[in-house]
């Protein structure tokens, strides 16, 4: 019957089963040993791990705590605890699931011995980690990546180089560890190759028909997200870029008929990943996002400094870091190299740092690109701010600009 | 089968459901509004009844366009086509020379700039608020004791018309009533209550992009002192057709018609 669908499912994501188990029970193994850190979303991982010190990630925590359709209850209990609901429904989960990880099902991490924040996808991490670091006892490492205006000035790379250096630092003392630069090295490269092997997946999204649609590309960021510089993930992007090369070559898409190509920008309402899906059967494809499209640096060094540089320029040109101009010029290319017909922007009032701006950013870029665009609000954990009626009529009036 | 050459367009939207039959040279043959009250699918049923017996026409006779919040519940339309390409539709069929359309309804409201074929080119809907829209105007009828229907030629009367800052319905209900304690007169307070609107429905305007001829229609349409206090906002005159209420309907009526070219 999967046939009658409008989508394909991908074969890979069977993969991602095994992979999110195991990191689970690595991430308890790791707990009980005393080597767990909690870790942003956008913090240079690959010197935790060449220091042998696990990573897990609340904010990917929060996509599961969203997409079981728990987020209300989880977001709640830190509401309990006096928190607001205008809060990052990301940071409510995590404090929320940090306070009663008995009562979630799901995606309460196991205790952290530290915790890694980097300012670099927003400043809400420092009180966010500060509020962890009360309820577990963990200490906060922050690696502060100032916001570029610009281009990244050698006074910046400096500073940001410093806050790696305090880094080691850091781990060594709190993790009783090393840095071994023949570690460190192959750590690089493993996650070097995943995140060129993910690139390629995501450019071969410019063939027509897309070989991946958002659903598909979001479900198969988490890897990238949460194990870079390890084995297991480079060997799951060599899965992933197979099939998506076979896809290309059979001239098969991710959805049966494709009409209209979007753009999609922000994370997705991980509740209601259907939402995607049910656009397929009307012939309407992502093949770009801007969220998938942020784990797109490869660290590049033969040695531990030319391994932090290339760690610093990596992770302080983050999506996020960048000023609005940069955000709206990567959207105007996305657009154009995908050869795309329309943009949605989610709106996520919780997301500040990704939705600020969002309404400038809708008009330059349809003046840019000349393509229509639309703005819809929501949230990506928390169901209790998604109106799906007023969420249709606006895309839904979106997609009759293409009649 | 019987062939299809008539269209109806019904437009079921939060306060008022609206419907509309044309003939293939786009006459209008009926209309119908009422009340959606609380069952959306009686009213649908009730309007559609109206169009049918008005017309002299059988429901096999029509091509349906079900429009407006509650489209989806519209079971026998034959397509379901969102308020906002319906809006552009119907005005572009009553005024070809249209650039920006402002729809007031009662409980949204919507601003469209229509391309040179009739349709959307771009739109902007108020947000999760009621502000700046019909609903704000009823609470605050309410609020000052007068009917709807009176609240418009109040505010006209105002010669020094009060600031009301809120933009919220809820807190701009509690800032009325504070007016109300100070003294203030009923009409400088309705005046205040119709500027702060047209300046919320302005602000969304800019935002698309004011292009003239400007076309106003919504329920709120109908109310001078808001086409005032707009007009003055926009520094443009407004256009505002016969019947404000039945634009959608009209539109997604000529839209059935289209279909059945094809």
């Amino acid at each position: 019957m999967s046939d009658e669908k409008p989508y394909r499912k991908l074969e890979t994501q069977a993969l991602l089963q095994q992979i999110a188990f195991r990191h689970g029970m690595e991430a308890m193994a790791a707990s009980e040993e005393g080597n767990l850190a909690w870790v942003s979303s956008g913090f240079p991982v690959e010197i935790p791990v060449a220091m042998n010190v696990f990573p897990s990630y609340p904010e990917q925590a929060g996509a599961i705590i969203g997409a079981t359709k728990i987020g209300p209850e989880v977001c709640g209990f830190a509401e309990d605890l006096g928190y607001s609901q205008e809060l990052w429904s990301y940071a409510r989960a995590s404090i929320g699931s940090t306070d009663r990880p008995d009562d979630v099902a799901m995606g309460a991490l196991p205790k952290p011995q530290a915790l890694l924040g980097c300012n670099n996808i927003c400043g809400t991490i420092l009180k966010w980690y500060d509020a962890n670091s009360e309820q577990t006892g963990a200490p906060v490492f922050l690696l502060d990546t100032p916001p570029l205006e610009d281009e990244q000035k050698p006074h910046h790379r400096a500073y940001v180089k410093q806050g790696l250096m305090r880094l080691i630092d850091f781990l060594t003392k709190t993790f009783n560890t090393t840095l071994e630069e023949d570690r460190f090295r192959e750590v690089s490269d493993l996650s070097s190759r995943a995140i060129k092997l993910w690139t390629q997946s995501l450019k071969a999204c410019q063939n027509k028909p897309s070989p991946l649609n958002c659903a598909d590309r979001f479900l198969t960021m988490a890897p990238v997200v949460s194990s870079r510089g390890m084995e297991h993930c480079t060997e799951f992007y060599e899965v992933l870029l197979m099939e998506v090369k076979d896809r290309v070559k059979q001239g098969v898409g991710a959805i049966r008929e494709e009409k209209i190509r979007l753009l999609w920008d922000n994370i997705p309402p991980w509740f209601i990943l259907k939402f995607f899906n049910k656009l397929a059967s009307r012939g309407v494809v992502f093949p770009a996002d801007t969220y998938t499209h942020a784990w797109s640096g490869a660290v590049e060094g033969t040695d531990t400094s030319s391994l932090l540089d290339g760690i610093v320029d990596i992770y302080s040109n983050v999506y996020l870091n960048k000023n609005l101009d940069a955000k709206i010029d990567k959207m105007v290319q996305l657009i154009k190299d995908f050869d795309l017909d329309g943009f949605v922007m989610f709106s996520v009032r919780s997301c500040k740092r990704y939705s600020l701006g969002q309404l400038v950013s809708k008009e330059i870029v349809t003046e840019r690109t000349g393509v229509p665009g639309v703005v819809i609000e929501g949230d990506m954990v928390d169901s209790r701010l998604f109106n799906e009626a007023q969420i249709q009529t606006r895309v839904d009036a979106l997609l009759e600009m293409f009649v | 089968m019987t062939e299809k050459a008539f269209g109806i367009g019904l437009d079921v939207g939060s306060t008022t459901t609206k419907g509309v039959i044309i003939e293939s040279d786009g006459s209008i043959l009926a209309s119908h509004l009422q009340s959606t009250g609380a069952s959306a699918a009686s009213a649908v049923a009730h309007v559609l009844g109206n169009l049918l017996s008005i017309s002299g026409k059988t429901r096999d006779e029509c091509r349906i366009i079900g429009t407006g919040y509650g489209r989806n519940i519209v079971d026998m339309a034959h397509k379901t086509v969102t308020e906002i390409t319906c809006h552009s539709v119907g005005v572009n069929a009553l005024n070809p020379d249209i650039r920006l359309l402002i729809d007031v309804g009662g409980q949204d409201s919507k601003v469209i700039r229509i391309g040179a074929n009739g349709r959307p080119e771009d739109f902007e809907l108020n947000d999760k608020c009621s502000a700046g829209t019909g609903r704000f105007l009823e609470v605050m009828a309410r609020v000052l004791e007068v009917s709807m229907d009176d609240l418009g030629p109040l505010a006209l009367k105002s010669k020094s018309p009060c600031t009301i800052s809120s933009t919220c319905t809820v807190f701009a209900e509690s800032e009325v009533i504070g007016r109300i304690g100070s003294g203030d007169s009923p009409a400088d307070i309705a005046a205040g209550v119709h500027q702060s609107m047209a300046s919320k429905i302005g602000s969304l305007s800019k935002r698309v992009g004011v292009a003239t001829p400007i076309g106003v229609t919504g329920g709120v349409a109908l109310n001078p002192a808001f086409r005032y206090y707009l007009s003055d906002i926009l520094k443009a005159d407004l256009w505002i057709p016969d019947m404000p209420q039945l634009t959608g309907a009209l539109g997604a009526a000529f839209i059935a018609l289209k279909d059945m070219e094809r």
